[in-house]
């Protein structure tokens, strides 16, 4: 056991003295967290750009009050619209124009419906949010106009509404940025990978290449002890990049505003621990993969190369879970990688994850490491491992 | 005490090592000698136990190489053809590495280290990084480490190979210092000169066999010869195919 420590230890202090693992410790630990964050961000301006809106209106004499009502509105500006709407739309000069007619005044004060004109372009998916509100904004007008009318003759204005349709334009982006919130389990297992890469391969293939595993092998001390020491300090490494990945994700979640893009956000102090449960058994899985891969390997960069090709693992599932929810396939759980995405995805929706199934993927994940490792043990006592250069 | 007893070592169709047999005593300085490719490193990478034998058997001390590795290799201390060392660690930090899997305690790892930094003059270098030091500095702090367990027997495979003269010089004395504190060591060299310099007792290596053995005078009176370089042509052959 004590033995296994020193192998630790070296292999750390040699391993963080590289700028090279430091720099994809710290890299890994940001892209992932940082890119949901620019993609929330970029949704939550989307929207606001919804709401916030400019009408251009062509013969906004014609209707003094209805500009006037529109003006009051939140986030309305009214301006003066182009002199030939259509072609301004068609060119794209606008992304769509109000059109009050000259009769307008006249059927409004004779209580007739007064027609108005909603010039867009449907097929143009950016400005559909912005009509859509223009239009919901047209209703609440007409609406509020026909209730002060019926008032006026001594009717409820309650009667004519059978239905009370309430007008959620926000769906797609909701939609959206839970998907966006579905990358996140990937960004956690994949950091796990790449923080542990630089150990995992330096210490077994880098040895290799360095011809210092001869000397080293030449210790009294069991392979397999030696291997479980590159193992902890790989995994170590592959914690300390999860864990970090894990809390920039956390602070950047919790300054956004998640509530307005319709999410909430369910991370406390139980999700956290629960979240750091389920993925725990990938960290001991990952290094253990990547060791028995770069024992292969004549040299770091032939083992790096290696392992770049075995991230696509983690994250061909990671990027269909996004689109394919994982939730509610319990029989998934003990399966590594998709058991750590259903979960994650699970707790971070505010449910956890039944108890057994949590057991399961530590279990499956136990026992590959020890055949993993134990292979690995086997390759370091093979003579064309240890002299093949 | 090192026993090597009818070695085999096959690669493919390819004998490498072929029936090899010799001994070195505690208290002397052992030479293999032998043209590139006659089977000097695959002999010594049997003898260390890290190369299984295809036939044979060594003991270290009496005690089996393959049976009991672990034991036999806490005996012997090994300097391989590439010194082997990490680029991000100091020259200390090798040292300990190696003298905490020994199982050596604090107290006396430090004190081994202070002897080393004499002996082998490494003072001003102990506590910089490998990454640029010279091949002479390479193999001093791979000497030192290979020994820092105080074995009775050491193993150097071409250790002076590539150094300049001042590093030559310090590993000789090294040698000469081991031999009289009554250690067994073994070296091996193509080179003529190292093991006239050196060696009490060589063994003539060429095409995985030993050709011959005994003193410098055992070898200059078996083949005739009055230097011991026309001795070693004339025992393993002008092309260095064995006689």
């Amino acid at each position: 056991m004590n033995k296994i420590w020193i192998v630790a230890v070296k292999e750390w202090t040699d391993g963080f003295r590289d700028r090279r693992s430091l720099y994809t410790l710290l890299i890994s630990a940001l892209f992932g967290p940082l890119m949901i964050g620019f993609m929330f961000s970029q949704i939550a301006s989307q929207q606001k750009g919804a709401q916030e809106i400019k009408i251009p209106v062509v013969g906004r004499q014609n209707a003094p009050v209805l500009i006037n009502w529109l003006t009051q509105q939140s986030g309305v500006e009214v301006v003066d619209g182009p002199a030939d709407p259509e072609a301004a739309v068609r060119d794209r000069k606008s992304d769509f124009v109000l059109v009050i007619e000259k009769e307008f005044a006249e059927k409004f004060r004779d209580s007739r419906p007064a027609p108005v004109q909603v010039v867009s372009d449907v097929t143009s998916q950016s400005t559909r949010s912005k009509v859509s509100r223009l239009n919901s904004l047209l209703n609440g007008f007409s609406s509020e106009m026909g209730g002060m009318r019926l008032m006026a003759r001594g009717v409820s204005p309650v009667i004519v509404s059978a239905l009370k349709v309430e007008q959620i334009d926000i769906a797609t982006s909701q939609q959206r940025a839970a998907m966006i919130f579905n990358f996140i389990p990937m960004f956690l297992v994949i950091s796990l990978f790449t923080a542990g890469m630089p150990i995992a391969s330096d210490s077994t293939a880098g040895e290799r290449e360095r011809g210092s595993l001869e000397p080293l092998l030449l210790n009294p001390i069991p392979r397999w002890q030696l291997v479980a020491g590159k193992w902890m300090a790989a995994m170590g490494a592959a914690l300390l990049g999860m864990l970090l990945t894990l809390a920039v994700t956390l602070v950047m979640l919790s300054r956004l505003a998640l509530e307005e893009l319709g999410i909430r956000n369910h991370v406390g102090t139980g999700q956290l621990i629960l979240l750091l449960a389920a993925t725990a058994p990938m960290a001991l899985l990952a290094p253990a993969v990547q060791m028995f891969v770069s024992c292969f390997a004549k040299s770091f960069k032939e083992a790096q190369s290696y392992l770049g090709l075995l991230m696509i693992a983690p994250t061909i599932p990671g990027i269909a879970a996004v689109f394919y929810p994982l939730t509610n396939r319990p029989w998934l759980h003990p399966i590594p990688v998709l058991g750590q995405y259903a979960m994650v995805t699970e707790i971070l929706g505010g449910k956890a994850p039944a108890p057994i199934a949590m057991i399961g993927a530590t279990l499956t994940a136990v026992v590959l490491t020890a055949l993993l490792l134990s292979l690995a043990t086997r390759l370091f006592t093979s003579e064309k491992i240890i002299f093949g250069r | 005490m090192i026993h090597a007893k009818n070695l085999n070592k096959q690669f493919g169709d390819f004998v490498a090592v072929d029936n090899v047999s010799f001994s070195a005593p505690d208290g002397a300085v052992t030479g293999l000698l032998g043209p590139n490719g006659a089977g000097k490193t695959t002999s010594l990478r049997m003898i260390y136990g890290l190369m299984k034998p295809g036939g044979g058997s060594v003991e270290i001390d009496g005690i089996d190489m393959v049976a009991r590795p672990l034991e036999a290799q806490k005996r012997i201390g090994v300097l391989p053809d590439l010194s082997g060392l990490y680029p991000r660690l100091t020259a200390r930090e090798h040292i300990v590495y190696y003298g905490q899997l020994q199982g050596i305690e604090k107290a006396e790892l430090n004190r081994r280290i202070a002897h080393w930094i004499e002996i082998l003059d490494l003072s001003g270098i102990i506590d910089r990084r490998v990454a640029g030091f010279s091949h002479g500095e390479r193999t001093k702090v791979a000497l030192a480490r290979a020994i820092v367990h105080n074995p009775q027997n050491i193993l150097l495979d071409e250790p002076t190979n590539g150094l300049d003269v001042m590093s030559t010089r310090a590993v000789r004395e090294l040698i000469r210092h081991l031999r009289a504190e009554g250690r067994c060591v073994v070296f091996s060299s193509h080179v003529m000169q190292e093991v006239s310099a050196l060696c009490d007792r060589i063994v003539v290596m060429g095409r995985g066999k030993v050709v011959s053995e005994g003193t410098p005078e055992e070898l200059l009176a078996l083949t005739g010869m009055t230097s011991l370089e026309d001795a070693f042509v004339s025992l393993v052959g002008p092309h260095g195919e064995a006689a």
